[in-house]
C-alpha cells in the first residue's frame, strides 16, 4: 500500500472514532469513560496521518517500505473493515439475540447479602442488574412488596417473556445479560421492544433452580425509545 | 507499485478509492446481510473489539515512537543488567508501569527488540505489561470483592509465566525465529527531527499492527457467537475440565486484560482455580495477540511462541493457584 493511501486510510479511521465518540454512538461499543479514549486516539491518528502527508508533500525523502511478506503488504487494508462497518452500518447495541446466546440463567457474583434500603416513594428506579442481586442474595428482603420500577428490552423464551439487560465492563465483548421474568398480561410484544416496566418481585423467585431469574409481577408496562445508554456497569 | 511518468498505472489509491465507491454502493446489500440477529451481535462485538483496542494501540505505537526517538540504545542497555537471566525479572517489573491492555505492549516491545535489548527480556515484557499493571490489579480486587486472594494469585500467575518464558527464550529461543523486520530500525532519512522519527514509527506501526488487531476482533467476534453458553454451565463439578475450557476460552475471547476480571467473577458456579487460569492465559496468548505477533514478529515465531505461552501460563497458574489460595478451590 502506498503512502499516501495510508494517510487517506489512517484519516478515514481516526476520523470514524472522532465521529462515534462525537455523539452518542460510541455508547453502544464502549463505556461512557472511553469517550475520552476514543476523542485522544482518533485526534492522534488524524495528526499522525495529516504530519506525514504534509512532509510527504514538501518532499521530504523518507525511506520507502522494505521487504515486507505478503501479509505486512496487505494486511493495512484490513483497517478499512472497521471504518465502513461503522460508517456504512453501525451496528447496534447488543440486544436479545446476544441474552439468547449467553445462556439461560443470570450470573450472580456473590458479594454481600447486606444492601441499602430501597430509595423510598412508590416504584423507585432500579437497574436491572441491582434487582436481579438483591432478588438473589438480599437476606433482609429489601424488595419484598415494594414495587419497583425497570427498564429494559424484551427477549422471548419459549411462551414468556423476559426483562433484560446487559452489564458491560470495558466493551460490548464482556457483556454480560441480566433478566426478569415478566408475570402478567402483556400482550403480543416483539423481541427487542423496549419497556418501562413497574411490578413487583415474587419473593423467593430467583434460586438455583430458576438460575436466579426473579419472575416480576407486572402491574403496568408501556413501551419506551431505547435509552441512548444501552448497558449497564 | 511505483507509477512512471509516461503512464498512469492503477496505484493503491485507485483500488481504496474503487473499494470505497462500491462499498458505498453496496451499502442496502451489506445493511440488509447484517440485519441477520447472528451477524448483527457479530458485528458489534467486532465493532466494539476494535474501538476499544485502537486507543491502547495508539498509546502504544506512541510509546514505542517515543523510545526510537527519544532513548538511545546504549541508555537501555545500561538500564537493564548486563547478564540476560537477570534482565528478564527487571523487564518483568517494567510491565508494571505500562497502564495499557496486551495491544498497546506489542509494538512497545517490538521497538525494544529493535533497540538492542535481549529477545528475552523484551518478550519478558510483552506478557508482563498487560497483565500486572496497576490498572488490572485494581480492577481484579473491584471485581472480586469478597477474594483479595486472587490479585495476589493473579499477580504471582501472570509476573510466573512472562518470566518463564523469558528464560526459556533465552535457553531455546532462537533469534532467527524473530522476523527480520521486527529488529529494523525506524526508517527516517538522516537529519530528521527528534519528533519526525516519533512521528514516522508511531505511524507506521500503527498501520501495519492495526490490520493485524482487526483480523484478531474479527476472530473474537466470529468465536463469541460460536462458542455455546453450554460450556459454561456444564462445568460445575469438573476441575480440570474446567481449567482447560476456561483456558481455551481466554485464547478465543481475547477480552481485554481490564475487563476480563469482571467476566469471571459473574461465573461463580466455578471455583476459583478455573477462574484464575482464565485470567492469567487472557492477557498473555489469545487470538487478538496471536495475530498481532504474527504480524509483528513473525508467523514462524507466533507458532512457537503462542503454544509455549498457553502451557506455561495454564501451569503457573495452577501453582500459583495452589499456594495462594491453599489448595483446589
Amino acid at each position: 500500500m502506498r503512502r499516501e493511501t495510508q494517510h487517506v486510510l489512517l484519516v478515514l479511521l481516526g476520523g470514524a472514532l472522532l465521529r462515534i465518540a462525537a455523539d452518542e454512538t460510541y455508547l453502544r461499543y464502549v463505556r461512557p469513560t472511553h469517550r475520552w479514549l476514543l476523542l485522544a486516539a482518533g485526534a492522534a491518528i488524524v495528526a499522525l496521518a495529516v504530519v506525514a502527508l504534509l512532509r510527504d508533500l514538501r518532499g521530504t525523502p523518507t525511506a520507502e517500505a522494505h521487504d515486507h511478506g505478503a501479509a505486512q503488504r496487505y494486511a493495512p487494508w484490513l483497517l478499512l473493515v472497521p471504518v465502513l462497518v461503522i460508517a456504512l452500518v453501525a451496528p447496534p447495541a447488543l440486544g436479545a439475540d446476544a441474552v439468547a446466546r449467553s445462556g439461560t440463567g443470570n450470573a450472580v457474583v456473590r458479594d454481600t447479602d447486606v444492601f441499602a434500603p430501597l430509595p423510598p416513594g412508590p416504584a423507585p428506579e432500579l437497574a436491572v442488574a441491582e434487582l436481579v442481586q438483591r432478588a438473589a442474595e438480599d437476606s433482609a428482603g429489601s424488595l419484598d412488596g415494594r414495587e419497583v420500577t425497570l427498564t429494559g428490552f424484551t427477549v422471548r423464551r419459549g411462551a414468556a417473556v423476559d426483562l433484560a439487560r446487559m452489564t458491560i465492563a470495558c466493551c460490548a465483548a464482556d457483556a454480560r445479560a441480566n433478566r426478569v421474568r415478566l408475570v402478567g398480561d402483556l400482550g403480543e410484544v416483539a423481541p427487542d421492544t423496549w419497556l418501562r416496566v413497574r411490578g413487583t418481585v415474587q419473593p423467593g423467585s430467583a434460586t438455583v433452580a430458576t438460575g436466579y431469574v426473579p419472575a416480576m409481577t407486572v402491574s403496568t408496562a408501556e413501551v419506551v425509545p431505547a435509552p441512548p445508554d444501552p448497558y449497564e456497569y | 507499485m511505483t507509477t512512471t511518468a509516461t503512464r498512469p498505472q492503477i496505484t493503491s489509491l485507485h483500488v481504496f478509492c474503487a473499494v470505497l465507491v462500491a462499498a458505498i454502493v453496496a451499502r442496502p446489500l451489506i445493511t440488509e446481510t447484517l440485519a441477520a440477529p447472528v451477524l448483527r451481535t457479530a458485528a458489534t462485538v467486532f465493532v466494539a473489539v476494535c474501538v476499544q483496542a485502537l486507543p491502547f494501540l495508539v498509546l502504544g505505537v506512541l510509546l514505542s515512537g517515543a523510545i526510537a526517538a527519544f532513548v538511545s540504545p546504549a541508555v537501555l542497555r545500561r538500564a537493564l543488567p548486563t547478564r540476560t537471566a537477570a534482565a528478564v525479572p527487571v523487564a518483568g517489573a517494567a510491565g508494571l508501569v505500562l497502564p495499557g491492555c496486551e495491544c498497546a505492549s506489542v509494538p512497545v516491545a517490538r521497538r525494544l527488540i529493535a533497540h538492542g535489548v535481549p529477545d528475552a527480556a523484551a518478550l519478558t515484557f510483552l506478557l508482563a505489561a498487560p497483565a500486572v499493571n496497576p490498572v488490572v490489579l485494581v480492577a481484579t480486587a473491584v471485581a472480586f470483592p469478597g477474594e483479595p486472594r486472587m490479585v495476589l494469585a493473579r499477580f504471582v500467575g501472570s509476573v510466573a509465566t512472562a518470566c518463564a518464558m523469558g528464560w526459556l527464550w533465552q535457553r531455546s529461543g532462537r533469534a532467527e525465529w524473530i522476523a527480520a523486520r521486527a529488529r529494523r530500525p525506524v526508517a527516517a532519512p538522516a537529519g530528521a527531527s527528534r519528533w519526525a522519527v516519533l512521528g514516522e514509527a508511531a505511524r507506521h506501526d500503527l498501520v501495519s499492527a492495526g490490520g493485524f488487531l482487526v483480523v484478531g476482533g474479527f476472530t473474537a467476534a466470529t468465536l463469541s457467537v460460536l462458542v455455546p453458553p453450554e460450556w459454561m454451565d456444564a462445568l460445575g463439578g469438573q476441575l480440570l475440565l474446567a481449567i482447560v475450557v476456561m483456558a481455551v476460552l481466554a485464547v478465543v475471547l481475547a477480552l481485554c486484560s481490564e475487563a476480563d476480571a469482571f467476566v469471571v467473577a459473574s461465573l461463580s458456579t466455578l471455583p476459583l482455580l478455573p477462574r484464575l487460569v482464565f485470567l492469567v492465559v487472557g492477557p498473555a496468548v489469545d487470538v487478538k495477540l496471536i495475530a498481532m505477533q504474527a504480524g509483528t514478529f513473525g508467523r514462524a515465531f507466533a507458532a512457537r511462541f503462542a503454544p509455549a505461552t498457553f502451557v506455561v501460563a495454564v501451569v503457573c497458574a495452577v501453582g500459583a493457584g495452589l499456594v495462594v489460595f491453599g489448595g483446589l478451590r
